[in-house]
This record gives C-alpha cells, structure tokens and sequence, in this order.
C-alpha cells in the first residue's frame, strides 16, 4: 500500500456475546486496517434486509468494509432451484438463497482494492425455509492481514454446514454468527486452522440457536506451531423458546511448540429448559503411541509433525472449488511444506488433471 | 543357510520397573517364514515392538542385528526404512491424520518405492481391491472409527505397500471374519510372492498358516523362548496346548 493511504483502528472487535474477565484478554481483538475516504461517490448497497443478518466480527467491522469496499455484491438463488455453479463472495456479498433452494457459497480473501497488505470479506447469507446451503470458507494467502465477517440467517428446515479453512500467514480474523430462526434449521460447522511461526489467529463462532429442535454441531480442530498465538471463542447460544434444540461444541488443537499461546473460550448460554448443550476440547501433543505408530512406518519425529499440517493442506485442496483457490492454497503450501510436498499434494489428488490449475 | 535377516542375541528388555523378556535367542533368515505362539501375556507382543524399537522398552542387555547392522540402539524409524515392519496388534487411532496424507508420506519417505502421484493412487486402488476394502476409506482419518477387521486391513495394505524384508504380524488374523481372513491370508501370499520377504507371525490360530509353508516354529511362556521345532510343533501345541512348556525342563521340546 501506499505511504498516504490512512490507517484506522477497529477496536475490540470480533467480539462474544458474553464477555469473560478481561484479565484473560480472550474477548477482543483490535487491528489497524487502511481507511480510504469515498465521500461523494455513489454505491450499490445491498437490501435493507441485510441489515438484520448478525455477523461475527460486530457492527464496526461492517461498516468498516461497507465503506472501504466498492460495489456491494447481491445474488439471489430463486425459490426451488438447485445452482450448481458455486457463489463466489467477495468483499461486500449479500446472498439470498429462497425457499428450498440449493446453493453453495465460496468465500475467498480477495485483497482490497488499494490497500495489498489487507484482505476483507464480508458475506452475509439469508437462507429460507427449507433451503440447503454450503459455505466453504477459505483464508490461506501469504499475505499480511485478513478480516473475514459472515452472517447466516437460517429459516426453518433450512441445511447449513460451512467448512472454514484459517492456513494464511500473518494476522487472520475471523467472525462466523449463525442465527437458526425456524424451528428444525441445523448448523454443522468445521473449522480447521494453522498457526506457525508468528502468525495469529482470532476466532469468533456464535451460533443463535432460537427455532425449537434446532441442531448445532460445530467442531474446531487446528494446529500451532512456532510462537502462534490463536484466541477461540465459541458460544452457543440456547435462546428462549427454542424448545428441544440441541447444541455442540469441540475443539481439538495440537500444540507442536512450546512458545505457542493458545486460548479458548466456550460459553454455552441457556435461557431455556428443554435443550442440551455439550462443549469439549481436547488440547495436547500428539500421544506417544500415535508418534510411535508414526516412527515405526518410517518417519521422524519433524516428519510426523509435519505430516499433520500436510493433512491441513490436503483436505483443503479436496475441498477448494475453483482454480483460483486451489492456487491460493498451493501457493501457502509451498510456502509452509516446501516445493516437493506441495507439487505431490496436487498431484496426489489428481488435480494435475485438471486444466485449469 | 539362508543369509540370516535377524539375529536377537541374548536379548532382556522391558519396561523401566518391569522385565518381560529373558535371554532370548531368535534367528530369522532371509525369506524364510517363522511362527511365534505362546500364551496370553507371554511377550510376544513386546518382543515385537523391542525388535521394531519402540522406546517404551529398555533393552538391559544383548543386541539385535538386522541385515548385517547391528540395530539395538537404532531409532524405530530407521528401522522401519531399513526393511523391518510390525503390523500392530491393536492399530493406533491417529487423528488429524487422513489415510492418504499417510500412505503417500510414508511410501515418499523410501527411495526404492518413490513413484508418481498417479501411480500411486493407481495402486493403491489395486491394492484396496485386492483386500476388498471400500477406496471412501482414503479420507477417511488414519485407523480413526474403522473396525477391528477394517483396522488389520489397513495393516496388510501398508504392508503390501512398503514390502518390508521382514514383517512381523502380530495376531493380524485375530478377531476377522471368515472372508477376512482369507483376504489376510491372501495379501500375506502376495507379500511373499512379490517381495519373497521373511514372516515373523505371532498368532492363536492356525488357520492363518494353512496356506504359508511355515521354516520354524518357537514357543514363548512367560518372557522366554521355551522351544523351538519344526512347522509340526505348531499341531502339537494345538492338540496339547502350552502345558507341556511350562517347565523350565520342557526347553527343546518338539525337536
Ligand atoms: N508398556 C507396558 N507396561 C507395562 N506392562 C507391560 C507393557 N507392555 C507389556 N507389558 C506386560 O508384559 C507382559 C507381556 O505382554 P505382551 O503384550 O507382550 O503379551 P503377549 O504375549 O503379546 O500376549 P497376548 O497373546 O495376550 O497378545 C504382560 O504381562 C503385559 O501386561
Ligand atoms: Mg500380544
């Protein structure tokens, strides 16, 4: 970016329904992002009724990439149709999947446009009665910054399962809010991140479960490295009246280095009898037996260990829709494995087949 | 004689407060198949995992030679690329792990082995087939939720894939079903078949040895090798079970 370019402060953002004490400084995170002043020119801006869609990062980040971003983007999905091609979501994206529709949603930093040094998304999804929608989350630039802010709003009986993969350098943040309004509406959310050398990851998952016999089931797993530092927040959020809803939580994390800083911070809010809410974490290195398994088939120690981010970078390739993204991931595991295990990845998949990589 | 793979001279090893193997003396030769049976907590299975290296055992005196190199204090993994395999057991659950990932990094690993992406997934496929296990498995997380049967499957197709000089299976028939197990035996012949490797097989039954021509057959009770004989040993101890070993005196018997 250039040396003109303003810079502000989003304070304390990124932030839980329900705050801890903050000696523990797992609340908030606070980023200084580029400002660029667009009084007078004219925007597309989405549907009023996007203003209701909650999103992970809070208000101050929405407004910060309403006004930095170009063009708000609006796709509609109508009512019943089965979309194929997937939805790319850049910067400013509202998407409104209608009544039993089918759609997926690919989210990708894009960096802005002035400013190289930070990448921001914000996506905000409205998904109807009986709708199926995926999302597939991807963040893995070597690039410096990333603000990625999505909103869902589920209606009844609508299917949302988002799949994020948090593999960039630098500082990632990211919020994901899910609000399950009608009744049977269900969540399955994984979300798999890595954190090396001095990267930081700032995670904030808030699931509104208000439709009664509502289903969350949301799963974190990850791996940390060097002197990473990673804050999870993760709350589910059992609201009044949403009778017979069900609500799970659980992160796994592998902790390679001893100078990693690693936080997590569940919360189950409940304000209703009827329903169940489960939380669980598991926070280790990797078991003996599991290395010793490892070491008997022939690797080393550094080779077992690398063989877990290998899996990170595998199953994001499986999952990466388009060309562009498979060649983001790449280039991020080139950076992290090396030329040759990165080549193998693509290879290995069956990707080197297809063109357009 | 066959040029001798593995010599265990004098071996004691065991955990920190425990010994579990005395002054054991085993030879296996290149290609030649050998049966390990004995008695439910005998130490079978440690003498397994003290010949691949685990450091869960401390080896208090005698050495363990493979191929010529004296590898006693040679870590596991060394071991592994320099032809020895222990099929578990009780495979380990390692998540995080896709089975994929897993076969390609250990198959890379061997200079002997390396070959393209695309051959590699080609034969793997065979291979999967071969062993009549569903290719959705790949993945699927490294011994992560597979069965009992599905987990020594997954073994037999590392086995099949690194083709070790020598493999030590340890109860791999145990708990399959019958079409399993002469999927096992199958892929045991194959091993044998395309790489003319040495067999260490440490079982109960002797279903699994009906289709190998077993060269030498050894008892184990309580931490020792109590005898040694030829593939008929293995009807006797069937017909009479290990009583008859459990006297120092019995040492030889079977001969
Ligand atoms: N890591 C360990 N820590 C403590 N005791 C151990 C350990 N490994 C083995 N043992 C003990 O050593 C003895 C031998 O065990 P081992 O598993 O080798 O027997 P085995 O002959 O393989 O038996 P089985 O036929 O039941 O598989 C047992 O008493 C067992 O409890
Ligand atoms: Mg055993």
């Amino acid at each position: 970016m250039s040396v003109n370019d303003e810079r502000i402060a989003l304070e304390r953002v990124n932030t839980p329904p329900a705050q801890t004490w903050n000696y523990l400084r797992t609340n908030d995170i606070t980023l200084t992002v580029p400002a660029h002043s667009r009084k007078g020119d004219v925007f597309f801006a989405l549907p009023r009724l996007f203003e209701q869609v909650e999103c992970g990062m809070g208000p101050k980040v929405t407004e910060w990439v309403e006004s930095q971003a170009a063009d708000a983007h609006y796709v509609e999905v109508r009512a019943g149709v089965q979309r194929a091609e997937p939805i790319i979501a850049e910067d400013d994206t509202g998407v409104m999947v209608r009544a039993g529709a089918e759609a997926t949603i690919v989210i990708g930093a894009s960096p802005t446009e002035e400013a190289l040094d930070t990448s921001a998304s914000l996506v905000r999804i409205i998904a109807e009665r009986d709708t199926t929608v995926h999302v597939l989350e991807f963040v893995a630039e070597n690039a410096d910054q990333h603000v990625h802010s999505v909103g869902i709003t589920a209606g009844a009986n609508a299917r949302i399962d988002v799949r994020q993969f948090f593999l960039a350098a630098g500082t990632t943040a990211a919020g994901l809010t899910v609000a399950l309004d009608g009744d049977h509406a269900r969540l399955d959310l994984s979300c798999r991140y890595l954190g090396r050398e001095h990267d930081v990851l700032d995670i904030n998952h808030v699931v509104r479960q208000r439709g009664r016999q509502t289903r969350a089931n949301v799963r974190e797993s990850g791996v940390l490295d060097g002197h990473a530092r990673k804050a999870l927040r993760a709350t589910i959020d059992l609201i009044h009246g949403s009778s017979g809803s069900e609500g799970a939580e659980l992160e796994s994390v592998l902790v390679l280095s001893d100078d990693v800083t690693n936080k997590t911070m569940p919360v189950i809010l409940c304000d209703e009898d009827d329903v169940a809410g489960n939380h669980g974490a598991s926070i280790g290195s990797i078991a003996p037996e599991q290395i010793q398994y490892l070491r008997d088939r022939g690797l080393s120690l550094e080779e077992a260990e690398a063989l877990y981010q290998r899996a990170l970078f595998d199953e994001a390739l499986i999952a990466a829709p388009t060309a562009g993204i498979r060649h983001t991931v790449l280039a991020r595991a080139t950076a992290v494995l090396g030329a040759d295990v990165a080549n193998d990845l693509v290879a290995g998949l069956g990707l080197d087949e297809a063109k357009e990589v | 004689m066959q040029h001798q793979l593995l010599r265990v001279q004098g071996l004691c090893a065991g955990t920190e407060d425990k010994p579990i193997l005395h002054n054991i003396d085993l030879t296996v030769g290149a290609g030649e198949t050998h049966v390990l049976m004995g008695p439910n907590g005998a130490g079978k299975s440690t003498l397994g995992h003290v010949i691949m290296g685990d450091p869960a055992y401390m080896v208090s005196t005698g050495s363990i030679e493979f191929d010529g190199t004296d590898v006693t204090d040679e870590a596991a993994d060394k071991r592994s690329l320099a032809g020895i395999f222990l099929s578990y057991q009780a495979p380990v659950e390692v998540p995080g792990v896709p089975l994929y990932s897993y076969l390609r990094t250990i198959t890379q690993k061997r200079p002997e082995l390396k070959m393209t992406a695309r051959k590699f997934r080609a034969r793997v496929g065979e291979m999967a087939e071969q062993l009549d296990m569903d290719s959705s498995f790949l993945t699927r997380e490294l011994n992560v939720g597979f069965s009992g049967g599905e987990k020594k499957k997954i073994e037999m197709l590392q086995l099949l894939l690194l083709k070790p000089k020598l493999a030590i299976m340890d109860e791999t028939d145990s708990g399959l079903d019958v079409d399993a197990l002469s999927v096992v035996s199958r892929g045991i012949e194959a091993y044998r078949a395309e790489c003319d490797g040495a067999l260490l097989v440490i079982t109960h039954n002797t279903r699994i040895l009906e289709r190998l021509t077993v060269d030498r057959t050894h008892v184990m009770v309580q931490g020792r090798l109590v005898a040694e004989g030829p593939a008929s040993l293995i009807d006797d101890i069937d017909a009479h079970g290990f009583e008859q070993f459990e006297h120092p005196q019995a040492n030889g018997s079977g001969e």
